[in-house]
């Protein structure tokens, strides 16, 4: 099933760093998110929309992870020649992300 | 009795409508409202206008902002901005004339300069970290350079009986953190209370993100009436943090839409760096306590950075973006088609075009070909190229509308042509920051 499922997000910019955050629809699922939306996983979906680094933070109080990803905006929202430069739609593809449905 | 402040919010960007903030303005409901001007292109984007023209570069919905604001004002609201952008002498030259125009007296306004560090950066040479340049490295191409300013002067003009308070690039949550500190006397360098004031600040300063604008995602996500989003509003106290938004109007405040925006742009949740405070967000609590009622708390605070980032503005010439659809069987293969038709078209060009690209809508333009799907129904052919100079720009638009001649089928062309400026961060220890303030009377 789709990450979607299970977890909502958004996505920010600040210059040519996307940061995107998952947080859990119910607090069950918050152990199943940690261990599959791995930075791995973000890197496979994301591909070669990132340049640079994924760092994945957690915040525990509120059952959610921040991923922070460098050189992820083609240079950033003001020269970017992307359709979204600002990544707004990225929040949608981290939901894409296949996870097991058993949960 | 216990000191409480109540503070909204009345504009996330340059453009936000101010309908929606007059209505919470009108509601009486709070005392302050913190109105957040400036995206980061948004001042390079200023700084052009003001290059352009001296009299420019400000926020330019001031005029309808005395409007829609004379009976707030009138009634002893207060309003923080930083409708200054490039020129906040010109901001305060507008807010003037828009009281004398609406015949509101008695206004005490408060004006913060120094933000604009661009001769400093330039005697620095001040380097560069996410370009690997230096600021004299970028020549003719360097327009702009703001230091993003704390809540500091906010809270002095407060204290100076200022009403009406605006600046250049004040940093989005101190336009919040200055009114609390300010009204609960939480001192400026009392960590954990700019960190709890950061913390609600970072919930209000969003406006209509606050209250669901870009969290609904039917069936899974779904809110009442977004087309009539309320602005946030914010309840503080020494006891507690109340998030909430204008009743009657849409959204919600919610633990799912509080909690989007809590980690929105703040990178590592340990360490969020404002001018204000080194916040640590990671155990805060969000708790639902009635309808569109969250409580918040839980952020600890740790000293604030010493340096001040500073954003860059580096002229990057024109964007040029030309679109065009296709549809029907076929449509990927014929637009992929008109894609190198154009290409070939162009390529006297390619020693003077900086960068372009060649997306297909529908199919590889949001994120490459990371999404696999079946051949759409339709596609949208966008072309869009970063040049130096104009009439290369005008080429490329040229030769991307002549799609209307061929390969078959292709319509709906738009086209723009928009100067570029690019934005990238650097840092300037915050004594060589060198901020004041003006009082005027009206």
């Amino acid at each position: 099933m789709k990450l979607r499922e299970i977890a909502y997000s958004r996505s920010g910019d600040k210059g040519d760093i996307s940061n995107i955050c998952v947080f859990a629809y119910e607090d069950i699922h918050w152990e199943t998110i940690c261990s599959e939306v791995t930075v791995d996983r973000v890197r496979d979906t994301f591909g070669d929309l990132v340049k640079g680094d994924i760092v994945r933070y957690e915040l525990p109080g509120t059952k959610g992870l921040n991923f922070v990803m460098t050189q992820a905006l083609a240079g950033g929202v003001s020269r970017s020649l992307r359709a979204d430069p600002h990544g707004k739609s990225y929040q949608s593809l981290i939901l894409d992300m296949e996870i097991p449905s058993s949960v | 009795m216990t000191k409480q402040i109540s503070i909204g919010c009345g504009s996330a960007w340059s453009d936000d409508r101010l309908d929606w903030a007059q209505e919470l303005a009108d509601s009486g409901l709070v005392s302050y409202m913190g109105f957040d001007c400036l995206a980061e292109r948004t001042m390079a984007l200023a700084q052009i206008r003001r290059r352009d023209d001296e009299s420019c570069g400000q926020d330019q919905r001031i005029p309808e902002l005395m409007e829609r604001f004379a009976s707030y004002l009138s009634s002893g609201g207060k309003i923080v901005g930083n409708f200054g952008a490039a020129n906040p002498s010109a901001a305060l030259d507008d807010v003037l004339r828009g009281l004398r125009t609406t015949g509101v007296s008695g206004v005490r306004i408060g004006a913060i300069y120094g933000d604009d560090v661009l001769d400093h950066v330039r005697d620095q040479n001040l380097e560069l970290p996410e370009m690997g340049v230096s600021v004299l490295d970028l020549g003719e191409k360097l327009v702009s350079a703001n230091a993003y300013i704390g809540a500091e002067p906010i809270v002095e003009l407060l204290e100076q009986g200022a009403q009406f308070i605006l600046g250049g690039r004040i940093a989005d949550p101190s336009l919040f953190v200055g009114p609390i500190a300010y009204e609960l006397g939480w001192a400026v360098d009392d960590w954990e209370k700019m960190a709890a004031a950061t913390l609600v600040a970072h919930l209000l300063e969003c406006g209509t993100h606050g209250t669901g604008g870009n969290y609904v995602d039917p069936p899974y996500r779904v809110l009442d009436d977004i087309a009539h989003l309320g602005f946030p509003i914010a309840h503080v106290s020494d006891d507690e943090s109340l998030i909430t938004k204008l009743p009657g109007t849409g959204g919600a405040i919610d633990t799912g839409v509080v909690k989007t925006q809590l980690a929105y742009e703040i990178h590592d949740p340990c360490a969020y760096l404002t001018p204000d405070s080194t916040s640590n967000f990671s155990n805060v609590w969000v708790e639902e306590v009635g309808p569109n009622q969250v409580r918040i708390g839980g952020a600890t605070g740790q000293p604030r950075p010493d340096d001040l980032k500073v954003l860059v503005g580096v002229d990057e010439g024109w964007k040029v973006v030309t679109e065009i659809s296709y549809g029907g069987s076929g449509c990927v293969s014929r637009a992929q088609l008109a894609a190198e038709v154009v290409a070939k078209r162009l390529e006297p060009y390619n020693p003077v075009i900086s960068e372009i690209r060649y997306d297909l809508h529908g199919v590889s333009a949001l994120f490459d070909h990371q999404l696999p799907r079946d051949e759409p129904a339709e596609v949208r052919l966008r072309i869009a190229a970063l040049c130096q100079d104009r009439e290369v720009a005008n080429a490329v638009s040229f030769e991307s509308q002549y799609l209307w001649m061929g390969p078959a089928g292709g319509g709906g062309v738009v086209t723009q042509i928009a100067p570029a400026v690019g934005v990238t961060p650097a840092f300037l220890p915050r004594d060589d920051v060198k901020v004041w303030t003006e009082v005027v009377d009206t």
